[in-house]
């Protein structure tokens, strides 16, 4: 599926299945994802925890945990399988053409190394070069996601530095190389919301300024809706609906994304009941025979308990997988 | 395409999901036997354990226990050899004798009792007060805690062996300063581990609760804290077990443990020494039984270990997620 | 900084403590001083006259200054089996104790690190399991039963090393390798847990989506922060090798420190005893102060901003 202007995504999943080895049993987190990332866009991933967006990011980079395997489907990079590469092609990527962003800064940062040492290691191991010039880039990197005072912070530890200030930190080495896509998982969760919005402004700033390719991982509809241009929602390692984000607001089809945005705590002048959708997302050792949604789902019809729906176009730039999807309408 | 399916549908996907939950969480106790006899680990560690035990208790029982006898003129045989008595009698000496005529097996068993009973006798001690001390350190703070931190931050560090000499100096040879010696250090070590872990548990949540709920804090020590320590307690006390074992071999062969004629297996590995081209089985006879004690301690502690954390982290993640 | 000082000033405090705790305990020992000097046929009056010639009649805490003030001048006494001068003892004795306990203590790390790296690189596989194993054995094998073997083997049987004695390298092997296996088998143990758990860490997981090299992400960032528990158990083993010394010195009659202590105190030749106690005890607790040490340069996360 291609923009309206004919150009094709930095990034193509097809079909991904990624399964997780646990006590001894191997289940599917990730279940035929197909998502594509068009080049200088901001596309927003959304779901639950536990509905694998952030395997199916660590898929991409090819990051898995010893217990994690990607059994099927293809990742297009560019037009290149990563699925395949070797792992030494592999290395070459990242941090090059696609860098990542962790949720928790504070674990993220290896605590025995100085943020200048860490950027200035990553700078020489993939460009070559003297430490000056190293440490000039990393420099330049810090100033730009405005940390105060740059210079001195980059003799600095981990643990010296604020939580919005370590997460500068991880943008700067998502940044340095100038990658084509930059993966961001729940990059603000861990933060104070006043921090919070700042770090998503500076993300937001930086890919207008790079014009690269923008894959934000998050389970906060507010930022979805102040970052995307394009959302996709997933439940149980799978999409059930892409939109455009306005589009996606304006009128949500999926039952699950209705629910997500009725669950929304607004500011009302009558005192309303929080909404939160009915039953729990299932164990993914555990899925129903049809849609996956089916149990929790108020318009489920008997087809969705027999066939597993597929996710097709819905008008405009629109997917949706669903059966038997009705207007939305806030209670 | 009716209303009521789609009910059936659901409520049948509920019961199967809620049976299907209920099978993961079958009671953390039962789940942990489950493991512990699953583990070959724990399950070739205690089958050793059980052997050397059995012989400690039953063989001086079906052999005898005449350690002392010497019958000159029947020295240095190997095992499962047949000999005459000076009453014309045959006898059968399954591990054969040693540098003194003295049936080695007889001997072994004696000394494995020995080693069992100070080993055993010593950590169970160290354990009921290093638990004390560390539980009292831990959770009261203050200067309770800072004089038993410094004490036993002084001795846990100390070998074993150094301290047993030096009390050895001072209190002469014997058992009683080996004992004493193990007992001491053990018994900080054993402290300072459960101050650790009593620390970190003090600042979850229950114990907040247990507080708001008026409890005293005698109460709360040996109620709440104490039975979630005692898990890498007793991993911990296996350990020691072993180190005991070792000490108590290594000082009676030095001449500062157990005595002669008293068979402790580090004693007869002394006695052999001087006879290894001769008849070397009888250093290697007590040499193997004191690697096979160890052995056996170390193998269950470990396969404690590793039936308690992961679970208990298994457990704690999932309940988070 | 302000932690070294006063780990330096609480060292200083054991070394007294324990210099008095030792004294006190040898001499209310009851034995008899005179017992390993003078030949038996000495009367009670003699006896008595060479006890008040040492000074030992004094009350113990006399005798304990006029001690302390002897060695402070550099006069350590004789010892009572040779009237050997305890000072050119502790010389010649540690110079040997020194060169076996560096040998031993390079060997647990030169050996003991990398093979815990190798086992939790490739953990559960074949390597892992056989590591581990040879550990967990390792450590139960008592090392004066392991002493007894390794002469057997290679003294008697093979004929390849010397199976006592001293000086030259060929009589440090054996005694080397038996001081360092339990140290060995124990380091193995604690680098490969210590690096499991840095492997699993989230900034590992940041190395290697930058790119990083497997070589570099295991050997440098997981490596250099599991080196903080490595190293602060580094004096442990400082002071396990100076308990196990006493062993393998007496076993394979390496003229150390340790096999003086343990004759003097099977002897009864109390001064040798007494000061050698002290000493031992100094350098573990110098051991331990010094893993304190290392252990506050090796972990950034102590340092204040």
């Amino acid at each position: 599926m291609t923009q309206g202007n004919g150009t094709s995504p930095v990034l193509s999943i097809r079909n991904l299945t990624t399964t997780i080895q646990s006590d001894g049993l191997i289940f599917d987190v990730v279940r035929g994802l197909s998502l594509d990332v068009y080049p200088n866009e901001r596309v927003c991933l959304v779901g639950e925890s536990g509905c694998g967006k952030t395997i199916a990011a660590l898929s991409v980079m090819r990051l898995l945990p010893e217990a994690g395997e990607i059994t099927g489907g293809s990742i297009l990079f560019k037009g290149r399988e990563l699925v395949s590469t070797s792992e030494r092609d592999i290395r070459a990527i990242r941090a090059e053409e696609i860098s990542m962003i962790f949720q928790d800064p504070l674990t993220s940062l290896d605590p025995s190394f100085t943020v200048g040492s860490i950027l200035k290691e990553l700078i020489k191991v993939h460009r070559g070069g003297d430490d000056k010039s190293a440490a000039a880039l990393a420099l330049a990197t810090l100033a730009e996601v405005e940390i105060p005072d740059a210079k001195s912070r980059m003799d600095a530890y981990p643990h010296q530095l604020s939580g919005g200030m370590r997460q500068r930190v991880m943008i700067a080495m998502a940044l340095v190389l100038d990658p084509d896509l930059l993966i961001a998982d729940e990059p603000t969760t861990a933060l104070d919301v006043t921090v919070q919005a700042q770090i998503l402004e500076r993300l937001v700033e930086e890919q207008r300024q790079r014009q690269m390719a923008m894959l934000l991982i998050t389970h906060d509809l507010a930022v979805v809706a102040s970052v995307a241009d394009r959302v996709a929602v997933m439940y149980s390692g799978e999409i059930v609906e892409q939109a455009p984000v306005d589009q996606l607001f304006a009128d949500p089809r999926h039952p699950y994304t209705q629910g997500l945005i009725r669950a929304l705590p607004h500011v009302s002048p009558r005192k309303e009941p929080l909404y939160s959708i009915p039953g729990r997302v299932p164990p993914p050792q555990f899925t129903p025979p049809g849609c996956y949604f089916a149990p929790r789902c108020p318009y489920a019809i008997e087809r969705c308990w027999q066939e597993h729906p597929p996710l097709e176009p819905d008008g405009g730039d629109r997917l949706l997988r669903c059966y038997n999807p009705q207007p939305f309408a806030l209670l | 395409m009716t209303q009521t399916s789609v009910a059936e549908y659901k409520s049948a996907w509920e019961a199967q999901l809620l049976a299907f939950e209920e099978s993961q969480h079958r009671g953390t106790m039962k789940r942990l036997l489950v493991g512990a006899r699953r583990n070959r680990l724990v399950i070739s560690g205690t089958v050793l354990g059980l052997l050397v035990l059995a012989a400690a208790v039953l063989g001086p029982a079906v052999i005898g226990s005449d350690y002392r006898s010497q019958q000159l003129r029947n020295i240095h045989l190997s095992p499962f050899s047949t000999a005459d008595l000076p009453d014309q009698s045959q006898r059968f000496y399954l591990l054969g004798t040693d540098h003194l005529g003295r049936d080695v097996a007889q001997r072994l068993f004696v000394g494995i009792r020995v080693s069992l009973l100070v080993a055993l006798g010593v950590t169970a001690l160290s354990m009921l007060l290093g638990i004390l001390l560390g539980l009292v350190g831990g959770f009261s703070g203050g200067w309770r805690d800072r004089i038993i931190r410094g004490v036993t931050d002084f001795v846990w560090g100390f070998p074993l062996i150094l301290v047993a000499v030096l009390f050895a100096g001072g209190l002469g040879e014997g058992l009683f300063p080996v004992v004493l010696a193990v007992g001491l250090v053990n018994l900080a070590a054993i402290a300072r581990v459960v101050r650790g872990e009593v620390l970190v548990l003090k600042e979850r949540e229950f114990i907040e609760a247990a507080r708001a709920s008026g409890f005293s804090s005698g109460r709360i020590m040996f109620r709440h804290v104490l039975p979630n320590i005692l898990a890498p307690t007793f991993v911990l006390a296996s350990y020691y077990v072993a180190v005991a074992i070792i000490a108590e071999a290594a000082l009676s062969f030095i001449g500062l443990g157990a005595q002669p004629p008293l068979p402790s297996l580090g004693v007869m590995v002394a006695e052999g020494r001087n006879f290894l081209q001769i008849n070397h089985w009888e250093s290697t006879i007590p040499g193997i039984t004191i690697v096979l004690m160890v052995l056996s301690v170390s193998l269950i502690g470990d396969g404690l270990r590793d039936v308690f954390d992961p679970r208990l982290r298994h457990e704690a993640k999932r309940m988070e997620a | 900084m302000r932690r070294i000082v006063s780990r330096t000033g609480y060292m200083i405090l054991i070394l007294i403590l324990s210099s008095i705790a030792v004294f006190y305990a040898i001499r209310l020992s009851g034995g008899d001083a005179t017992a390993a000097a003078l030949p038996a046929s000495t009367t009670a009056a003699q006896r008595e006259a060479f006890r008040e010639r040492l000074g030992l009649t004094a009350p113990i805490y006399v005798q304990y200054f006029q001690y302390a003030g002897r060695i402070l001048t550099g006069d350590m006494g004789n010892s009572l089996t040779n009237n050997a001068d305890i000072g050119q003892m502790l010389i010649r004795h540690g110079k040997n104790s020194l060169i076996l306990g560096a040998a031993a203590f390079a060997l647990v790390f030169v050996i003991g690190i990398p093979l815990g790296i190798w086992a939790s690189v490739r953990r559960n596989r074949f390597a892992d399991q056989g590591i581990m194993t040879f550990s967990v054995t390792g450590m139960a094998i008592p090392n004066f039963w392991l002493a007894l073997l390794v002469i057997w083997l290679f003294a008697s049987t093979f004929h390849l090393l010397p199976s006592a004695g001293c000086c030259e390298p060929r009589h440090l092997i054996l005694p080397a390798v038996v001081l360092a296996f339990e140290g060995i088998a124990l380091t193995v143990r604690m680098t490969r847990s210590a690096m499991l758990e840095n492997l699993g860490q989230d900034w590992v997981r940041t190395a290697r989506a930058a790119g990083l090299s497997e070589i570099r992400v295991i050997g440098k960032h997981a490596f250099r922060n599991a080196l903080i528990p490595i190293i602060s158990l580094a004096g442990l083993r400082i002071g396990q090798i100076v308990g196990y010394a006493l062993v393998v010195e007496t076993i394979f009659g390496w003229p150390g420190l340790g096999q003086v202590l343990v004759n003097a105190v099977l002897r009864r030749d109390y001064p040798v005893a007494q000061f050698f106690s002290v000493v031992l005890v100094a350098l573990v607790v110098i051991g331990n102060w010094l893993a304190d040490l290392g252990y506050v340069i090796a972990n950034p996360r102590l340092r204040r901003a």
